[in-house]
């Protein structure tokens, strides 16, 4: 499926696994020339060789923690001229707001906030020249108060006035977007319920928090990405999608 | 519309002037003791000078410096009692993208965001004993954006995301968590950016045409509303996003 992307240059930060995972391979299918971002140097090298059997030279890949300021500088010089930012990577911990310290704000909020920021201005120039597009992947986190996710919402929310700021400045050469997904499938949400006393219940609490009763699998988040961030979705900006099984929308009297 | 605070004390942040001055000014008409936070303690006793006031204690801290919300609610601990937290300390300082350093970033979301966080937590204990308040005054760039203004405008939506959770979290103690979503006032930091335009009226001019009711909000209506939020009359009120704005995010002309 040679597509929308074809001669496109996107780079998905937070690509190993995930829902960044499976927009990478989305964005690969539909033609992409992808750049992968991972923490570790390994888990970038497994996902460039996995991905490089069957998309070849169109994978690359590198490994910055985004957490650290200069490396999130240098994944822009590495990553050069891009036509599409996804920011992807993302923290979530849950922490009662009497417990929350220093080191827990900023966890959260240098990687799922201010990372999105360095790289999108650090990618400005190229952005702009190739009539780009920003895809911040946020959460309805943004949007809904959850319990003991003060931080995450913070940045979530903080991630869509970001986009909202961006669009504004940056219209008409670049489109920004941002994607809250609702409860996905993935290595995070697996890692919370298997810290919590009883994980099963987390499931379902997740579950029950949307109307249609299930979580996501990653790459229904990755279609609404790579729709985001194709001509299909040209006359959006500054805008959210949000893919969260109704969480959003409203809720059941139980 | 007229309040009856007596009795109660209220931590307000960022009141050295401008709409923090005028947030003291009405607590202090309805019978309220006030904490007063500015980030210098210059500042803080020129505003209580000003106020000629025997109900108001000084909490100078700069609440984008480490151990800064500590500060500033050290003398609410002291005292033993908070009815009322209004988190509305804040910097705005125009940027293009371009030119936003990581300093202005930082600070940005230090001031806005990070430090209400911190400073609920530090008088949590008080406010969960007074089933007590937080008013975090957020602005109508919570709600939208414009141009030049990237840290304040992510910072601002961090605001009202973060007013939500917490609502969520501290429901169960009766804390009411509420935002307030203010456009542009005309406070004595307009009046400086007129004046720095080169040409106030034209300056004053763009805003007023910005808000469909055709004029700036003054700090004083601002003001009576954090007391009615802050008030019984607004019991059933948590998690909310009020915009009072002139209309300015309601629609486009």
């Amino acid at each position: 499926m040679m597509g929308r992307f074809a001669e496109k240059c996107v780079l998905v930060t937070g690509s190993t696994r995930g829902i960044g995972h499976a927009s990478a391979q989305r964005f690969l299918e539909e033609g992409a020339r992808v750049i992968l971002h991972g923490r570790s140097a390994k888990s970038v090298a497994d996902a460039v060789k996995a991905f490089g059997a069957e998309y070849g030279d169109r994978v690359s890949g590198f490994a910055a923690d985004l957490a650290q300021r200069d490396q999130c500088r240098r994944l822009c010089s590495e990553a050069g001229e891009i036509d599409i930012l996804v920011n992807c990577a993302g923290i979530y911990e849950e922490v009662a707001i009497e417990s929350i310290d220093d080191a827990h704000w900023h966890r959260i909020l240098d990687v799922n906030t201010t990372a999105p920021w360095l790289l999108a201005q650090g990618l400005l120039v190229s952005l702009r020249r190739r009539n780009g597009v920003i895809v911040n992947v946020g959460s309805d986190s943004g949007l809904l108060g959850y319990v003991n996710s003060t931080v995450y919402c913070a940045s979530k929310g903080a991630l869509i006035g970001l986009t909202r700021a961006l669009a504004v400045e940056l219209a008409p050469q670049v489109r920004v977007l941002c994607v809250c997904p609702g409860p996905v499938e993935t290595d995070m949400l697996r890692d919370t319920m298997a810290a919590a006393s009883d994980p099963e219940a987390v499931r379902q609490g997740w579950q029950s928090a949307t109307l249609l009763g299930r979580i996501a699998a990653p790459k229904e988040i990755a279609a609404a990405i790579a729709f985001a961030a194709s001509p299909d979705c040209g006359y959006a900006t500054g805008n959210l999608i949000i893919v969260d099984g109704g969480a959003t929308a409203g809720r059941r009297i139980v | 519309m007229t309040f009856d605070y007596s009795g109660k004390v209220a931590l307000v942040t960022g009141a050295g002037r401008g709409l923090g001055f005028a947030i003291v000014e009405a607590f202090l008409a309805a019978g309220a003791t006030v904490i007063l936070n500015d980030r210098t303690a210059a500042g803080v006793e020129q505003a209580i000078d000003r106020l000629g006031h025997r109900r108001v204690i000084p909490a100078p801290a700069d609440l984008a410096a480490p151990g800064g919300a500590e500060e500033a609610a050290a003398p609410a601990i002291r005292l033993g009692r908070l009815d009322i937290l209004v988190n509305n300390a804040a910097i705005n300082i125009e940027r293009s993208i371009e030119d936003t350093g990581e300093d202005h970033w930082d600070q940005h979301l230090a001031v806005i965001l990070k430090a209400p966080l911190f400073t609920v937590q530090h008088v949590l204990p008080l406010l969960t004993r007074s089933q007590g308040t937080v008013i975090n005054i957020a602005s109508e760039l919570g709600l939208h954006a414009i141009a030049n203004n990237v840290a304040y405008v992510a910072a601002k939506h961090g605001l009202l995301a973060m007013t939500r959770a917490m609502a969520m979290e501290l429901a169960p103690q009766r804390i009411r968590v509420n935002a307030v979503c203010p456009g542009t006032m005309d406070t004595e930091l307009m009046q400086e950016c007129a004046r720095d335009s080169g040409d106030p009226d034209a300056y004053y001019r763009s805003f007023r045409t910005y808000h469909p009711l055709g004029r700036l909000a003054t700090p004083q209506e601002i003001a009576q509303f954090v007391l009615c939020l802050a008030s019984p009359a607004a019991a059933f009120m948590t998690g909310s996003a009020v915009a009072i704005d002139g209309g300015s995010t309601a629609g486009r002309r």
